[in-house]
């Protein structure tokens, strides 16, 4: 599981090809996450807000396929 | 085919609870002794059953276990129900049949379709609490039924307009799935057979007047693909309308167990609805225990877990229920804490069979609550929790829920 060290920088990324398009991203961080026509995962904001950081640790730790990883910028 | 014995010494699911809201306490125990434990089945056949959190997800997300089974003939069952009491689908066909579903279903469930929806879902609901207000306002004792006036008719009036199928059917098909999930009356099988009649016939009749729904889409998939068999067609659109309303009208009402018994949460709701509404939900997704068996896998191959293997075509039972309560995953497991930091539960369940409906029901579950906090923020229960009868079926949930309240 990730986890969001707190002030650190954020880059977010999205397996398109693992996704099963169940939404949980979107329905807990819908101002970074959305999905295309197809209901794959579409990422809005590759370098999230700190306000943002909770919602978004929340949405790739409830991917179901694991399809969204965190990294931490130096 | 099936390796695991029988073995009358072995626990025998379902586990007696204490009421409602709180497990059996042999889950605490069998989740603290081992990963998997080897347990009899309602219908008295032999199966493993997953308690953990950690192997709960690792294992829901295996495809080296699946839904079918290699020989299903001799297959153990779980139950004398006609809903995840035995193995469903081709061992050859599994994976292809599921990700053609999924391809075609998921758009139409999407959390972006969801929020075009949202206004109807209000709508609906605002209607649901006039009437739920108006039978208070006639009722002697102030006391007026919300699961019969908001918990089951919301689910249903969505699933159909989803679906395209019409609600004034929604006694009937909702009286076929209490049949069908019922492990007492025996019918369950005959109850299926005449769901899937009535869903071939609705499905039929989308050929000569289409609409824009699901179904529609789902018979337009039908009438392109000479690989999908109409035996699937009618399996998969009985699912949905099952799935759709079953599930949630439960969750509702376990919902609003859970908030009249923790009146702080209550309160923090009705003072800002929309800003609680959502941690509210997910707690009650990760705590909301309906009927005691999980969910249902066989394995497709021998599968190693801790000291134990389970066997090619062992039945593995995954109890969502204990998962979600789980102490080496959740701090204060057993309480309701909207604003606990572990966010991640399978309420949903995990993996490739993640709930597809999991958006609509976050949609419908945040804006009933949302709404009953803002119009009725008095809202309590009219009878002690021990005093609320449950059904005894596969999905749980009650039979009425009386509230009342006080004008504020």
């Amino acid at each position: 599981m990730s986890a969001v060290s707190a002030g650190r920088p954020l880059r977010v990324e999205a397996d398109a090809d693992v996704c099963v398009g169940s939404g949980q991203c979107v329905m807990t961080a819908p101002e970074v996450f959305d999905q295309d026509d197809d209901a794959s995962v579409v990422v809005l904001e590759e370098h999230p807000t700190a306000d943002q950081a909770a919602d978004v640790d929340a949405a790739a730790v409830g991917c179901p396929v694991q399809a969204i990883v965190l990294h931490e910028e130096p | 085919m099936t390796v695991l014995d029988a073995d009358p010494a072995r626990p025998q699911l379902p586990f007696g609870r204490p009421n409602l809201l709180d497990l059996a306490p042999l889950y605490d125990v069998l989740r603290r002794e081992a990963p998997i434990t080897a347990v009899t089945t309602p219908a008295g056949d032999p199966a493993w059953l997953v308690t953990r959190f950690e192997e709960v997800r690792s294992l829901l997300a295996d495809k080296r276990l699946g839904r079918s089974h290699p020989d299903p003939e001799n297959a153990s069952r779980i139950n004398t129900s006609a809903v995840l009491e035995g193995p469903s689908g081709d061992i050859e066909t599994e994976e292809r049949e599921h990700t053609r579903m999924r391809r075609l279903l998921t758009p139409a469930f999407s959390a972006k379709r969801m929020r075009t929806l949202e206004g109807r879902v209000q709508q609906l609901i605002d209607g649901y609490v006039d009437a739920l207000v108006a039978e208070h306002d006639a009722s002697p004792d102030g006391v007026a039924d919300l699961h019969a006036t908001l918990a089951f008719p919301l689910p249903v009036a969505v699933i159909c307009t989803l679906l395209g199928v019409p609600e004034s059917d929604g006694d009937y098909f909702s009286s076929l799935s209490e049949r069908m999930s019922s492990f007492t009356g025996g019918d369950a099988q005959a109850a299926r057979r005449e769901f899937h009649a009535y869903m071939g016939t609705l499905a039929e009749a989308k050929r000569t007047a289409p609409g824009e729904d699901v179904i529609t889409d789902l018979v337009r998939a039908y009438d392109e693909d000479p690989d999908f068999s109409h035996d699937e067609l009618v399996r998969i659109c009985t699912g949905l309308l099952f799935a759709g309303h079953e599930t949630t009208v439960n969750r509702i009402g376990l919902g609003t167990l859970m908030l009249s018994g923790a009146p702080d949460q209550w309160r923090a709701l009705v003072e800002d609805p929309e800003g609680r509404v959502n941690a509210l939900v997910e707690e009650m997704m990760r705590l909301g225990a309906p009927g005691d068996l999980g969910l249902l896998r066989y394995a497709h191959t021998d599968v190693e877990v801790g000291e134990e293997t389970i066997r090619t075509g062992d039945a593995v039972m995954f109890s969502i229920n204990a998962a979600n309560r789980d102490p080496e995953a959740f701090a204060d497991a057993e309480d309701f804490v909207p604003d606990r930091q572990e966010k991640a539960h399978v309420g949903f369940g995990h993996g490739g069979h993640f709930c597809i409906g999991a958006s609509l029901a976050r949609t419908e579950l945040r804006a009933t609550f949302a709404t009953l906090a803002r119009r009725l923020p008095g809202l309590r229960l009219a009878v002690a929790l021990d005093d609320i009868e449950v059904r005894e079926t596969v999905t749980g949930g009650v039979r009425s829920l009386p509230v009342t309240w006080t004008e504020q």
